[in-house]
């Protein structure tokens, strides 16, 4: 009889536990969002992300970020990525195309399958991270920065820019394959404009010694885009500056540094748009089905200070619709 | 439901009272609760559905004010560069603040009358013409209604949905168009991307039902279901300028989480009371059932005959109390059951050690028991004879039976022969009993059957013994009796010789005659006489018949007239007429009275006055017989002990004490009664009362 009673109470507690079973209640844990970011010229882009997260209702207690800055250091960038994979995080976000690259060989070693939102690269689907824009088809999706593609505009909007530019000296790095891509398309415009290109690899060894002997008053300096790049934008202002030649950047800063004009999609605002693909993983959506997008704004910038220095003759149209900034207020 | 109902109406009644308590208990506690949370779950759910479409209404509007903002902004911006106002010339300048001013706008172009581009400046391309028709024909015939068109979702090289917007305008007289290219990720983006609580989403239809942003990017492109999904709770809100239609929903599931969540604290909530009520209940159920349960184990013992159990329930309340007048009563019991079984055993011992046989028959003369003794006398195969057959020997049942007669209180000693078992003949008494307290079936009427072949034998030799007495009494009565008329035929004769021999011829033949007759009437006398003497002399079984009471008193007093008349005793015979006659044996009762009589001769012998009066007259449901004297009387002391065998108060050789025990033997086989009046020095009245139909007819 005892064992009657015993029955019906582990039987009341059955039917609870199956009745509860069939109330599924989620808990919404805390996504873990790893950021990989080669340098910390890269960091604006972090901030646009953690930004346009925020916008979109993601408070910084509802995301927990692991932030791997490898300091412009390429072999510690490999071993960031390899700590990064091991904890398996929700997403990873690289904040640029080396970064990118140097992942995809790691998951591609390791069989890892993290989605992945590059915040802003150049030539996705040419360096083989997508099979298309619309159906990226892979682990990774995210921004096509478009400065492969825009290098032609830029060499377009350089000429525009100062109208007396004979010669352009591209400089770019033949290790880096956006660099490359960004050549040719600079070689390909230059026919249609008609205005001749000079390439410059900074990876070469007379580099330096070429640009100073051949650099003259009538030429100009258009950077291609490139990790080891960005972190020369210092002496290319430099130069321009002694040669007292206009030089064009991509990204804000570069401006900020003394180049003439930069155009290209900022490091915030990539940042800023890769939240939106962040917010779509985390909703449930496969990296393969969101389309790769352009960046959502391109800003073309003036240093008013190297614009005055140069006192070349400008087209007024296109100094209008330029963001002008001045170097005090950037050094400041 | 009917039928579950029924069945766990029929699984509770067979259930023990402690289940029962216990399924009170379920009841009693969820059915408030299940009724309670039913309330406040319809009750929050509808408001719960209120505040989450307003929610979404007030995203909805919020979203479609943005886009519709921007798009405003950008045909503003469009129609001022259109040169409508001619505020602006149609220089790249103004075309490249066009594209600063609105960051969404991929590239500005002026299409000639065709639709072919003449001027482009791009945000990304080289600002080249191209030589593709840019105007798609449905935005040109729009345009010739309309001063604006908007173009179809498409997508650019780099799969990026885009819109195109265009509006016309003149220059130099010709008809032109200023047209852009406008990014729709960011809307589109915002639109997926935008975080929502819950699982709720929202997605863009444009004009041809085709959803154009989405959080699912499954979804994008595809046609929207015509048909609304049942389990999601959502809103609409309609972009008219484009067509587009915003949607907000929110599955069911998730919506109704809260409420869920409510419902599945209610249930832990209930469970918990369950489980709190249904320890109570069991703890109620066993509180009061034990002792229950006890009294009811103790009480099978005690059905199965093992004893007395005693019930220890240290309780004062009226279980305590039952379980009290349980063990009394079980004590009672027991002590009963062993007073019956001793009474049983004494009953078994009498009915089987008495010599008697014994049945029990039912109304339907089915004889259900008999004891042993009975069962000895008959055959085995005719046990199962009624009863009037195998104990009466006869085909119907006896009329004065009290079986057939209810109104017969019972059968007295009906005597019967029959041969036993083991083939012999003999007497026995037989009576019947109505039982009051019996089971219909199972015996009303108790039978007794006792063996008095013996007690017969020795009746019959008392009978004899006294007869020979009476006989020797009346010897010398029956000597003077038949000595008279032999003096008379002795006288008659011996004249009657005398005138034959001496030929008197005087003698006629008349007087001869008369010689002969006196001859021949003292011979009959003395043949009467010797013939009453022989009657009653005579061993005889018992004869049953019809008789006249008057000719048995008669034949009585012949045989006794010669006391009578020695003795000087004056007779007086008070005889009713036209009696009825009597069933029995005439001789036997001429017996009795022949003792009676000798009885009151012997009483007044040393009476002087010396009165014998007997009497014959109807009484109710028979004759009563009085034979009184005026004899010393009998002392009252000696009264009971009047009919016993072999008491007498006269002198030694004069009486054999048997007389008035063989009267009485007499008289109860007749079916009657004799009583006794007497008064010391007055006399003494026998009084025999003699049934018309009780007497025995065997």
């Amino acid at each position: 009889m005892k064992m009657k009673w015993y029955f019906f109470f582990v039987t009341i507690l059955a039917v609870s536990v199956l009745l509860y079973g069939l109330f599924e209640f989620s808990d919404e844990k805390t996504p873990e969002i790893g950021v990989l970011m080669v340098g910390e010229n890269r960091y604006q882009k972090f901030t646009g992300l953690k930004k346009g997260l925020e916008d979109l209702g993601f408070e910084d207690k509802k995301i927990h970020f692991t932030v791997k800055n490898a300091k412009d250091d390429q072999g510690r960038l490999k071993r960031q990525i390899k700590s990064l994979l091991k904890s398996e995080p929700d997403i990873i976000v690289t904040l640029g195309g080396i970064e990118t690259i140097e992942l995809k060989k790691e998951i591609d070693k390791t069989n890892k399958s993290i989605p992945v939102v590059f915040a802003g690269l150049a030539a996705p689907k040419e360096l083989g991270l997508i099979e298309d824009y619309r159906n990226p088809g892979s682990l990774f999706t995210g921004i096509n920065n478009y400065h492969t593609s825009i290098s032609g505009k830029r060499l377009e909007m350089l000429k525009n820019l100062v109208p007396s530019i004979e010669r352009v000296f591209v400089i770019y790095d033949s290790t880096i394959d956006t660099s490359r891509l960004s050549l040719e398309e600079i070689q390909d415009a230059s026919g249609k404009l008609k205005v001749p290109v000079v390439p410059s690899d900074v990876s070469s060894k007379d580099f330096h010694s070429s640009l100073e002997t051949k650099i003259t008053k009538e030429d100009a300096i258009l950077v291609m885009p490139g990790f080891r790049l960005e972190s020369m934008t210092d002496e290319i202002a430099e130069l321009a500056k002694r040669k007292r030649v206009p030089a064009m950047g991509i990204y804000e800063y570069e401006a900020e540094k003394g180049l003439l004009a930069s155009y290209g999609a900022s490091f915030y605002s990539q940042g800023y748009q890769a939240s939106r693909f962040v917010s779509l993983i985390l909703q449930g959506n496969e990296p393969a089905t969101l389309p790769v997008e352009l960046p959502d704004e391109m800003k073309f910038v003036i240093n008013q200070e190297t614009k005055e220095t140069l006192k070349l003759t400008y087209n007024e149209d296109l100094l209008s619709i330029a963001d002008v900034i001045h170097q005090e207020e950037a050094d400041e | 439901m009917k039928t579950m109902i029924g069945i766990l109406r029929s699984w509770l009644l067979t259930q023990p009272i402690r289940n029962k308590v216990l399924v009170f208990g379920v009841v009693m506690s969820s059915i408030p609760l299940i009724l309670i949370s039913l309330y406040y779950y319809s009750f929050v759910k509808s408001d719960l559905e209120e505040r989450i479409i307003e929610k979404q209404s007030l995203i909805l509007k919020n979203l479609s004010r943005e886009i519709e903002v921007d798009f405003d902004q950008t045909w503003r911006l469009i129609n001022e560069r259109a040169g409508v106002n001619q505020l602006y010339d149609h220089t790249e300048s103004n075309y490249y603040n066009l594209l600063h001013e609105s960051g969404s706008i991929e590239e500005v172009v002026v299409t000639n009358e065709q639709g072919y581009v003449e001027k482009r400046v791009s945000r990304y391309e080289l600002n080249l013409p191209g030589k593709e028709k840019w105007l798609p024909e449905s935005m040109m015939l729009k345009l010739q209604t309309n001063d604006q068109a908007y173009g179809k979702v498409e997508f650019n090289p780099y799969g990026q949905p885009v819109i195109k917007l265009a509006v016309p305008f003149t220059e130099n007289g010709r008809q032109k168009t200023l047209g852009v290219v406008l990014q729709l990720q960011k809307i589109i983006g915002k639109i997926s991307s935008l975080r929502q609580d819950h699982s709720s989403y929202i997605y863009l239809v444009d004009s041809n039902e085709r959803i154009i942003a989405h959080q699912d990017y499954s979804r994008l492109w595809r046609k929207q279901p015509n048909e609304k999904s049942d389990d999601v709770v959502g809103v609409k809100s309609k972009l008219d300028d484009l067509g587009w239609t915003l949607v907000m929903e929110q599955p069911e599931s998730t919506a109704y989480a809260p409420i869920k969540q409510m419902v599945q604290n209610g249930m832990s909530a209930a469970v918990l009371v369950i489980l709190v009520v249904s320890l109570i209940s069991v703890s109620a159920g066993l509180y009061f059932t034990n002792p229950i349960v006890k009294i009811d184990q103790a009480m099978n013992l005690l059905k199965q005959g093992r004893g007395s159990t005693r019930i220890s329930i240290n309780r004062k309340d009226e279980l305590g109390k039952l379980a009290n007048s349980f063990n009394e009563m079980s004590n009672e019991l027991v002590l009963k059951s062993r007073q019956l079984e001793q009474e049983k055993e004494r009953l078994e011992v009498v009915v089987n050690g008495n010599g008697a046989g014994m049945a029990l028959v039912t109304k339907d003369y089915k004889i259900t028991w008999m004891n042993p003794v009975l069962r000895n006398w008959f055959k085995n195969d005719s046990l199962s004879l009624p009863c009037y057959a195998l104990i009466g020997g006869e085909s119907a049942p006896c009329e004065d039976c009290p079986i057939y007669d209810p109104n017969s209180k019972s059968l007295q000693d009906k005597r019967l022969k029959f041969k036993t078992n083991n083939d012999e003949d003999k007497t026995f008494r037989h009576r019947v009993f109505p039982l009051n307290h019996a089971i219909e079936g199972e015996g009303e009427f108790l039978v007794v059957v006792e063996d008095i072949t013996e007690q017969q034998l020795v009746e019959e030799k008392m009978v004899q013994t006294d007869k020979l007495s009476a006989l020797g009494i009346m010897a010398s009565s029956f000597a003077h009796e038949v000595n008279n008329p032999l003096a008379t035929i002795n006288a008659y004769a011996e004249d009657l010789l005398d005138r034959i021999d001496v030929e008197d011829e005087t003698m006629s033949e008349g007087e001869t005659e008369h010689y002969l007759r006196v001859i021949q009437q003292n011979i009959e006398r003395c043949k009467r006489i010797t013939g009453n003497l022989l009657n009653f002399s005579r061993k005889q079984e018992w004869n049953a018949e019809v008789f006249d009471i008057q000719e048995i008193i008669d034949s009585s007093i012949s045989l006794v007239d010669y006391q009578l008349k020695k003795n000087k005793i004056h007779l007086t015979l008070s005889i009713e007429e036209n009696l009825p006659g009597i069933r029995g044996d005439g001789l036997k009762l001429m017996q009795v009275m022949v003792n009676l009589i000798n009885n009151a001769v012997d009483a007044m012998e040393e009476e002087e006055e010396r009165k014998l009066i007997i009497s014959a007259l109807k009484s109710k449901g028979g004759i009563l017989l009085k034979v009184e004297d005026s004899g010393n009387g009998i002392s009252p002391e000696i009264i009971p002990r009047l009919f016993d065998p072999f008491f007498t108060t006269k002198s030694a050789g004069k009486g054999t004490g048997l007389g008035l025990s063989v009267c009485y033997g007499i008289i109860q086989q007749f079916g009657g009664s004799i009583e006794v009046e007497s008064k010391c020095e007055e006399g003494s009245v026998f009084k025999l009362f003699l049934p018309l139909s009780e007497g025995k007819g065997r």
